[in-house]
């Protein structure tokens, strides 16, 4: 149990200087600052998606949220609508689909806590229903245009050639840290991921807590299929589905436990910057969509034996 | 049966840079009941897991019938001939009773298939072992997770010798069976061992040591410090060479000094296995809850602690109360410590510090102040001379002892007016139990009501101001003053468990 | 206090019920499969009934290995990803024109490909050690990549015959039922091995099975392996139904293997149920997407109408409990 770890935040932070510099060497032009900036931008967009997903995770009792996508889709699809290329509705229509999503995620942890259905389970089905709610409100016309200051906001360099999606995901990356270690949700939030029965004996009110954290997850994801629609500037209804995985798998290259009760959005934020690296070289490179797929699957293998493994059960 | 000699010889083993056993040697034969001793961490699990596979040696030896053997899994020591019932118990909760004392072992078949049939009915001859000591739903196709923690460490005990073990080892395997079910047990026990089997038997209970042993093997900080036979060696002998330094008098405490207002009163109360308690409770006053495991004594707690729902009358300091959570009774000054430190008391990968302030965040603002935080709990750990690396170190890494202590730490962080206690001393070695006994004296003398339950009889004795005896879920006895005594006592509980088997 | 409700009448419930995991996809089976024959009265002409199910059994053989693999304590994400993998592997291995011995070469290939690809997997889950979860996600990157390796876009032809023998009804009764029969019977000659009863423990409790001296990294590996050779068995039956090559075929075949599960009343903590469920479980979900097309559903409508019926689905168990143990 006790024999010397490495940071995972640290080992992921390695691996992202490793790859940039591979790339760098690999392919010149790779390492540049233009290029460094659209790296930095592709992070900040999963890293944002991402968010909601640690804290499900954290949060233990095979904690995952897998309806992110679907959500991310279903916020952008929205946004797209209401805002129509008018920047006067840019915050009516983010807070309209930060309550929608809000919404979908206290319904899975309704569901989680009240019904008892196994979250992978729960916020699969939501899947489907989300997906359906896209095809629903758009009626199969993808209506609306993004507008001017959405798009300059993320994709267009705000202050000192930084994106704007990139100052976003800092002051989030403080807001996530400050949550997670300076309030009482934050304690609470790893309490129940460590051990629910201990939490509930020590009056944490476990149920809430579980809800509270899905309907974060949920309003995350909001934020990311709106950050991610200023990227795009065109919706799709593949848009969001694309990014589930890849945020667990942030999540789990930044060494917070599967298990829940351990780890923290340092670690997420540095795993965002590792896959989307990862996946920029493979591009870069040019390899085939069949060699891509085999090297991302097999990059994550590897970081799993790194530090994914669970315990022995023989001593 | 075959002759059996097994030599253990300088065992070491280490987690990490935590030596867990660093010499563990003993001896023992055909015919003979070897009692394993030491104090919490002293590493007699430990060196009862090696010498069934189930943990592999860092060093040392283990000799078996003159040879040298190693075990790569538990498997290889039962081919060996070597059984044993853990501490931690090793059973399936959704397979049945005979599947679980069958299982890697079953009779098999045509067609590789397993022998229901003969399965079934070996476990019946198995179940006729401890028949009288066990309710009449123990059957072969119960599923285990329906059992109460005594039948399925009975369960775990005849899945030993469902092997035919040459040596058994019974790792606390009486902590949760009662008095009954003990006797049963030692009977079989000297049976077996006339037969030719060898135990080893890993105790924290010196009455039940010098009951059923013929030596003792005595750990201390992972070695074997002494053998001695126990027909010439007196308990305290014993005792004093578990725990460096010697023993002093034993702590009893004068009776209850000043009994303040009543804290607690209840009355009628029903929840799970409690059927219409009646009870009182000052402040001031230890009160202890007796008698037999499971009549009822943690479902009472759990339910004066809103954990579990209840139906009755519970008032607090006068004013009638309704729990649905426990986090209302704590609202009310109530705390608990629960009997299962690890699955209900602590969150072991996490620091001492949030282990012994989880039930106090609340008091430290939106944005926590953690520097206020850390004072408190730094002070508590001074005040229960927790013995720890620091407070941010986990709290997997503390003794039995010194965890028990952050349980408690984290409820007087809350100055409790009422302390609920369930067996809290169990798995605590006799240095920390004394520590903790202090600690309860100088609430009790603070003017906190406790309410204990204990399957110690000698701790309800030297603690309590009274005692109330449970049986079936009922209070069947108060004993106080000149009653509360051990004959007494064990009478209330034993005496009243033969009414009912007659 | 968790023993003290066990002479209750839900625990009695719940004991009988034992066992019998399934019984809750029966009775969704009976509320679809009426609805169904309200709307589709020619639902059980054997033309249509065979047609079905044709379409229905691969997913039905996944879901089995899926189960299988949940019992024994995993979960399998990269099963949609063997589907293809198998898929192209088949169908590049038939060629055109293909000789009975290389018909037969390509099958074998094709099953070894699944049942390898499911050891991969329960070797990282078992043995490395990996989340199962996790693992299983990272190897179907690698299981499509090699499919998209084999078969970089859809194409190919299963020879006539072959479409024709998995069309058959041997005893006027669709060759679809004969399988799952067949599934249902090996099943049960494998839990009442020992086996089976190590596949539960290893579910249900890894940690006391393995001190007990149960193998459990071998039953977990062969669980795995047994649910990628049933994954490869549906891949064979879908490439008889479709007749083609597709490396994407497979991917959104997973989800519904999972939910199919539990539907059929297997517990995703592993150590409970069964592979009778899981097939129901099938069956059900395909039928309830039916009944939506068939009930004149506006089309913008039906995915979001599938959704919210899945879901109903899955909270059926939950909703009873939960208002039983709000009565007094």
């Amino acid at each position: 149990m006790k024999r010397p770890k490495l940071n995972p935040v640290v080992i992921a932070l390695l691996l992202a200087v490793l790859l940039f510099a591979l790339g760098g060497i690999l392919r010149p032009g790779f390492a540049s600052h233009a290029q460094a900036m659209n790296i930095l931008r592709l992070a900040a967009l999963l890293g944002v998606i991402a968010a909601g997903q640690t804290l499900v995770i954290i949060s233990g009792g095979e904690g995952i949220d897998l309806s992110v996508g679907a959500v991310i889709t279903l916020s952008a699809t929205l946004t797209y609508r209401l805002v129509n290329g008018d920047n006067g509705m840019v915050l009516p229509a983010l807070g309209l689909t930060l309550l929608v999503g809000l919404l979908i995620g206290v319904i899975n942890g309704l569901g989680i806590t009240l019904l008892r259905i196994p979250p992978l389970v729960m916020t699969l089905g939501m899947t489907g229903v989300v997906q359906g709610l896209v095809l629903v409100v758009t009626q199969g016309q993808m209506q609306g245009a993004v507008a001017p200051i959405m798009a300059r906001l993320v994709a267009r360099p705000l202050a000192l050639g930084i994106p704007g999606v990139v100052l976003i995901w800092v002051v989030l990356g403080v807001a996530m840290w400050l949550v997670l270690q300076r309030t009482a949700y934050g304690k609470r939030l790893f309490a129940i991921g460590v051990n629910r029965t201990t939490a509930r004996l020590s009056g944490v009110r476990v149920p809430r807590v579980v809800v509270a954290t899905y309907g974060l997850s949920g309003m995350l994801a909001a934020l990311g299929g709106f950050v991610l629609l200023g990227y795009t500037q065109i919706v799709f209804l593949n848009l969001g589905a694309p990014y589930t995985l890849p945020s667990i798998a942030a999540v789990v290259i930044g060494g917070t436990l599967l298990s829940g009760g351990q780890g923290g959005y340092a670690g997420t934020m540095a795993g965002a910057l590792v896959l989307t690296l990862l996946t920029s070289l493979l591009t870069a490179l040019q390899m085939p969509e069949s060699a891509r797929q085999i090297v991302y699957g097999g990059t994550l293998l590897v970081l799993l034996s790194v530090y994914g493994r669970q315990r022995a059960l023989r001593q | 049966m075959h002759q059996i000699a097994l030599t253990a010889h300088q065992l070491v083993k280490r987690y990490g840079g935590v030596v867990a056993l660093a010499d563990g040697s003993l001896e023992v034969r055909s015919g003979e009941v070897v009692a394993l001793v030491g104090a919490n961490g002293s590493g007699k699990s430990t060196l009862g897991k090696i010498i069934t596979g189930a943990v592999a040696p860092d060093g040392g030896q283990l000799i078996l019938d003159g040879r040298a053997v190693h075990f790569p899994s538990p498997q290889a020591a039962r081919r060996a001939g070597i059984a044993a019932v853990y501490q931690d118990l090793s059973l399936v909760p959704d397979l049945t009773v005979a599947e679980n004392i069958w299982l890697a072992h079953e009779p098999i078949g045509w067609g590789w298939r397993v022998r229901r049939g003969a399965m079934r009915e070996a476990t019946a001859r198995l179940l006729d072992l401890f028949a009288g000591t066990v309710r009449s739903t123990l059957t072969p196709e119960t599923p285990v997770a329906a059992l109460p923690p005594d039948e399925r460490q009975i369960v775990e005990i005849l899945k030993a010798l469902s092997l035919n073990p040459r040596l058994m080892i019974l790792d606390e395997a009486t902590a949760s069976l009662d008095s009954n079910q003990v006797a049963r047990l030692f009977e079989l026990v000297a049976r077996w061992k006339a037969e030719g089997m060898a135990v080893i038997f890993v105790s924290h209970r010196m009455e039940e040591i010098f009951r059923l042993a013929d030596r003792a093997v005595v750990l201390r900080s992972g070695q074997t410090v002494g053998t001695r036979d126990l027909r010439t060696t007196s308990e305290q002998e014993l005792v004093a060479l578990m725990i460096e330094g010697g023993l002093a008098v034993e702590s009893r405490s004068a009776a209850g000094a000043t009994r303040g207002a009543e804290r607690l009163r209840v009355a009628g109360l029903r929840a799970g296995a409690v059927r219409g308690v009646d009870l009182s409770l000052h402040d001031g006053e230890i009160v202890g809850l007796g008698g037999l495991r499971g009549q009822g004594q943690t479902d009472l707690l759990l339910a004066l602690f809103g954990a579990l729902p209840f139906t009755g009358e519970v008032r607090l300091a006068g004013q009638p109360v309704r729990f649905t959570h426990p986090s209302q009774a704590m609202e009310a000054g109530i705390a608990f410590v629960p009997g299962d430190r690890t699955r209900e008391g602590l969150l072991p990968i996490r620091s001492i510090l949030e282990n012994l302030l989880l039930p106090s965040w609340h008091r430290y603002g939106a944005l926590l102040r953690l520097t206020q935080a850390r004072r408190d709990a730094q002070a508590m750990a001074q005040r229960l001379n927790l013995v720890m690396e620091s407070l941010d170190a986990p709290v997997s890494s503390l003794s039995g002892g010194n965890a028990q202590k952050v349980v408690l730490g984290k409820w007087l962080l809350r100055e409790p007016r009422l302390l609920l206690l369930d067996d809290p001393t169990k798995g605590v070695d006799v240095g920390a139990k004394r520590e903790f006994y202090q600690s309860l004296e100088e609430l009790r003398d603070a003017g906190v009501a406790i309410l204990l339950y204990s399957s110690d009889d000698e701790e309800l004795l030297g603690l309590c101001d009274r005692v109330l005896v449970l049986r079936d879920g009922q209070v069947r006895a108060e004993l106080a003053g000149p009653t509360l005594t051990r004959a007494e006592l064990v009478s209330a509980s034993i005496g009243a468990l033969m009414g009912e088997t007659s | 206090m968790s023993y003290a409700p066990a002479m209750t009448a839900t625990t009695q419930v719940r004991r009988a019920l034992a066992g019998r995991s399934y019984l809750f996809s029966v009775l969704l089976l009976i509320i679809v499969v009426s609805i169904n024959y309200a709307l589709q009265p020619n639902m059980f002409r054997p033309a249509s009934l065979s047609g079905n199910l044709r379409t229905y059994l691969p997913l039905m053989l996944l879901a089995a290995g899926q189960a299988i693999i949940v019992i024994g304590g995993g979960i399998d994400l990269s099963i949609g990803a063997i589907v293809s993998l198998v898929n192209v592997i088949i169908v590049r291995a038939l060629g055109v024109d293909p000789s009975p011995g290389r018909i037969a070469l390509a099958i074998a290939l094709g099953l070894l490909a699944g049942t390898l690809a499911g050891a991969f997997n329960g070797l990282c889950a078992a043995y490395l050690r990996f989340q199962p979860i996790i693992t299983t996600f990272a190897t179907s990157f690698v299981f499509s990549g090699l499919a998209l390796w084999v078969l970089p876009s859809p194409g190919g032809v299963v020879p006539p015959d072959l479409l024709r023998a998995y069309a058959a009804n041997p005893l006027r009764i669709p060759l679809a039922i004969w399988v799952a029969a067949l599934v249902l019977l090996l099943w049960g000659a494998l839990r009442a091995t020992r086996f089976g009863t190590y596949l539960y423990a290893v579910g249900g409790q890894p940690l006391s099975a393995y001190v007990t001296g149960v193998p459990v990294s071998l039953v977990r590996l062969a669980s795995y392996s047994i649910g990628g050779l049933l994954a490869a068995c549906g891949s064979l039956a879908l490439t008889l139904n479709t007749g083609t090559g597709d490396p994407l075929v497979g991917g959104p075949m997973t989800l519904p293997s999972v939910v199919a599960v539990v539907i059929g009343g297997t517990r995703l903590s592993g150590g409970q149920g069964g592979i009778a469920g899981a097939l129901i479980g099938v069956v059900v979900l395909r039928l309830l997407d039916s009944i939506i097309s068939f009930a004149n559903v506006p089309s913008w409508w039906q995915t979001f109408a599938q959704g919210m019926i899945v879901m109903v689905a899955l909270a059926g168990p939950g909703l009873v409990a939960l208002v039983r143990g709000q009565r007094p």
